[in-house]
């Protein structure tokens, strides 16, 4: 049984287990939920009334030069300063090995001077090739959707409003390809601004830098449409400029990420999952919340109609999902079903009984999010700063136990065949790009990533046979050091059972689209675009509020956004 | 990367001193750990490429290994190297922290000709290790005494010009710490307070000097080979990506 100082024993009992939810095909059919750090970013800035300003716009008229745009809290000050170029057609690629982009971001602690703007202009248009200081938070880059911003600024210019249907398809003016924090290319370290009030949660800082780079983009095609149109120009309409998003491409790098930090998965599940867990167990339903349920699901409806990807795989389980969805409105039409004590649970266990994951993944989101007063305390439990430690006198027989609770998803693998070491993760020379590799194609095996957990929990399994049950982990590892490593983490499982990923990631047929999807969902992230199973795009922050928009009372309410036409 | 003069942060200590330990065949656990104790290292002020550059060549060069041998006394427990090569601080700063946290307070630690003591001090301070005290003779008969005074506070004494990171070859004896009124006259007391240091660092990012070049080198063993093949699929997205 999971257990958390959060939960009442009675919610405990409603906890799914580590052994349902940390299966890749679930974690590949998250979606966001309230709790989404972009969710809780702006809750804070609407809660806190973060002021926005553009400091500076020396552009030309085509839009290239720096911007700078500032964000202030209650105690600090943030600015994004942005560097856009032109650069040819053909050098476009989401891949971390590429060379020029659009336009490229330094999220700065403060604001710049000229010259921390002089010193960024040499670096941050090269991103991993420049060099950066603790002032400096984020790095990131973005290149344009050809097909919608000249669309945008030609429109706008003329005095219309763009085709909304063209900006459904595609939700975004710029898509970011990488958007790095945490001490990368000598930005400043995590623990730098740990502590402060509107960092708490997980990477608040580097979606302050993505809100903010939304906001640059929208903010550039209306100035390029004024100097293009003149009198004649117009801005969106308030409705349509929320509908904007900010693109985002995700590859291969999330997902060692996510493997090598056990601790903050832990806490991600844990949040979401007691989230869940309170929901369910409430015996009567809270004022109103059954009605915004179901209204949800009429909205969900038209967000399932207009999520339209070229990948076949995706394509036929987002149909599946429609049909799913209308299958549980009918069923939710039926006041029987629903006016019952415990009226949470029957929904998710009707769900959960009956339709797939991706259907049963999306209702979780949907039981959630009429409840922020019961669960929006959890967002500020989902970061971590701590990394496991080895328990040297744990003795052996207690280790062995632990495998043997948690990890029969591992042991239980044929590692001697082929197929269950297929793959390996490896990162390349070139600029370090991670990429994914098969064992009997590709070289490089030998410096394979230890992300092998499954393999190594199997053979440290081995291992164990013979050793005595008295052997304490510190006399062990002396003798056997290559198990240092898995033994730390199987050791940090007792304590955060939801902080491994239950299945082997080296075989055939995984998929690391579904760890990248289990992380983007967290972030908040919708409308997953996968392009392969190695990478996916993704809109960010579609729906939600502009800066002049964080003051409006339903400033909480864009979760799965659908065209402004067609608002319900 | 690989230039001279670098400030660099606290995580990049981490992922590349990590990747160096592996680029010379530590396991990963190991390499870990010796990244964690060069970000306290780094914490602390020091160039953690100048305190840990000798102990990688050592195991790249064989001058020394991770082998490790356990011997038991009454009062005593022995880490000796059993192949007559240096005992690499990478796996003996581990033993000795493991051998802390098994808990027995009554015996002292005698860590036999380990290459780079610095190490094993810095892997007792990342594990916030207090109430211990390491004092070694080097090879150059530098004589070192580090007291770990209370959580996140530690003292070092030397009465030599020798900076602690450059001591090599030394037989370390750790031990419960022993108040000691009195020094020579001609040490020097040097007190740190981590948190205090690191606040700074994080400030002002880790400077990196000559060694880094090397520490870079062995990183790079980490590094596959790009071919063609893996530069068009091996990371899915294509070389040119529109929308």
């Amino acid at each position: 049984m999971i257990s958390d100082s959060n939960l009442s024993n009675l919610s405990v009992e409603f906890m799914r287990p580590p052994e349902q939810v940390m299966r890749l095909d679930r974690m590949g059919s998250s979606h966001q939920t309230r709790l989404s750090f972009m969710r809780s970013l702006i809750r804070r800035m609407s809660k806190q009334n973060w002021k926005f300003e553009c400091l500076r716009r020396d552009i030309d008229n085509d839009g290239f030069g720096v911007s700078v745009y500032a964000v202030t809290t209650p105690l600090r000050t943030y600015s994004l300063i942005a560097f856009t170029q032109d650069i040819p057609p053909k050098k476009r690629t989401d891949r971390v090995i590429a060379e020029v982009w659009d336009a490229t971001f330094n999220l700065f602690d403060g604001i710049p001077t000229q010259a921390d703007i002089d010193y960024l202009a040499n670096n941050t248009p090269k991103q991993e090739g420049g060099r950066y200081r603790p002032s400096e938070l984020v790095l990131a880059r973005a290149n344009k959707s050809l097909r919608v911003f000249e669309h945008v600024i030609s429109t706008l210019a003329k005095g219309n409003q763009p085709d909304i249907e063209l900006l459904s398809s595609v939700g975004y003016l710029m898509r970011t390809t990488a958007v790095y924090g945490s001490g990368k290319f000598g930005c400043a370290d995590r623990a730098k601004i740990a502590d402060r009030e509107e960092c708490k949660g997980a990477f608040q800082i580097e979606l302050l830098a993505v809100y903010l780079i939304r906001w640059f983009t929208i903010d550039l095609a209306e100035h390029l449409a004024r100097k293009r149109g003149g009198d004649k120009a117009v801005k969106f309409e308030p409705h349509i400029r929320q509908f904007i998003g900010v693109g985002n491409a995700t590859g291969l790098g999330m997902a060692p990420f996510l493997l090598k930090h056990p601790v903050l998965i832990h806490n991600l599940v844990m949040a979401k999952e007691s989230a869940l867990a309170r929901v369910r167990s409430m015996e009567t339903p809270l004022k109103g919340t059954l009605e915004k349920f179901t209204k949800s699901l009429i909205q969900v409806s038209q967000h399932l109609r207009e999520w339209s990807v070229e990948d076949e795989v995706q394509t036929t389980r987002i149909d599946r999902l429609k049909d799913e969805i209308e299958s549980l409105s009918h069923w939710c039409g039926d006041q029987i079903n629903l006016f019952k004590p415990y009226p949470w649970n029957g929904i998710y266990q009707y769900v959960e009984d009956r339709f797939s994951l991706e259907c049963q993944e999306m209702v979780v989101s949907l039981i959630i999010e009429p409840h922020g007063s019961l669960v929006d305390d959890l967002a500020e439990t989902m970061s971590s700063a701590s990394t496991p430690k080895l328990v040297a006198e744990m003795p052996l027989s207690q280790l062995k136990g632990i495998v043997k609770d948690y990890y029969v998803w591992a042991t239980s693998i044929d590692f001697t065949l082929t197929e269950s070491q297929h793959h390996f993760w490896y990162y390349s020379e070139d600029k370090l790009e991670p990429r994914f590799g098969s064992r009997d194609v590709d070289e490089g095996s030998e410096q394979e990533m230890p992300l092998a957990i499954g393999r190594d929990a199997h053979e440290l399994n081995h291992a164990l046979f013979s050793a005595s049950d008295e052997t304490l982990v510190g006399e062990f590892v002396l003798s056997f050091p290559k198990f240092r490593h898995i033994i730390r983490r199987i050791q940090n499982t007792l304590q955060r059972p939801y902080s491994e990923v239950q299945d082997n990631l080296l075989d055939e047929s995984m998929r690391p689209l579904d760890l990248l999807r289990f992380k983007l969902a967290f972030f908040g992230a919708s409308k997953f675009d996968p392009k392969s199973d190695l990478w996916t795009r993704i809109s960010m922050y579609q729906g939600a509020p502009m800066p002049d928009q964080l003051s409006n009372p339903d400033c909480d309410n864009w979760f799965f956004p659908v065209t402004p036409k067609q608002v319900i | 990367m690989a230039t001279e003069q670098l400030t660099i942060s606290l995580n990049e200590v981490l992922f590349f001193f990590t990747r160096a330990g592996f680029g010379v065949n530590a396991p990963i656990g190991i390499s870990e750990d010796f990244a964690s104790s060069n970000m306290w290292i780094a914490a602390n002020g020091f160039d953690p490429s100048s305190c840990s550059i000798e102990a990688l060549n050592n195991l790249d060069s064989h001058a020394s290994d991770l082998a490790v041998e356990l011997k038991k006394s009454d009062s005593q427990v022995h880490f000796v190297n059993p192949n007559n090569v240096y005992l690499s601080s990478l796996i003996a700063s581990v033993s000795v922290v493991d051998w802390i946290n098994i808990g027995s307070r009554d015996v002292e630690l005698i860590v036999k000709n380990v290459d780079s003591p610095l190490l094993v001090i810095a892997a007792m301070g990342a594990n916030q290790c207090s109430g211990w005290q390491a004092i070694w003779l080097d090879e150059s008969n530098y004589e070192y005494l580090v007291n770990f005074t209370e959580p996140g506070v530690w003292e070092m004494v030397s009465s030599n010009t020798q900076p602690i990171e450059s001591s090599k070859g030394g037989s370390m004896i750790i031990r419960p710490l022993v108040e000691t009124k009195k020094y020579p006259a001609n040490a020097v007391l040097k007190k740190f307070v981590t948190i205090e240091k690191k606040e700074k660092i994080l400030q002002t990012g880790v400077k990196v000097g000559e060694h880094w070049p090397g520490i870079y080198d062995y990183f790079s063993r980490c590094l596959v080979k790009s071919t063609a093949e893996s530069r068009a699929s091996g990371a899915g997205a294509g070389m040119v990506d529109t929308d």
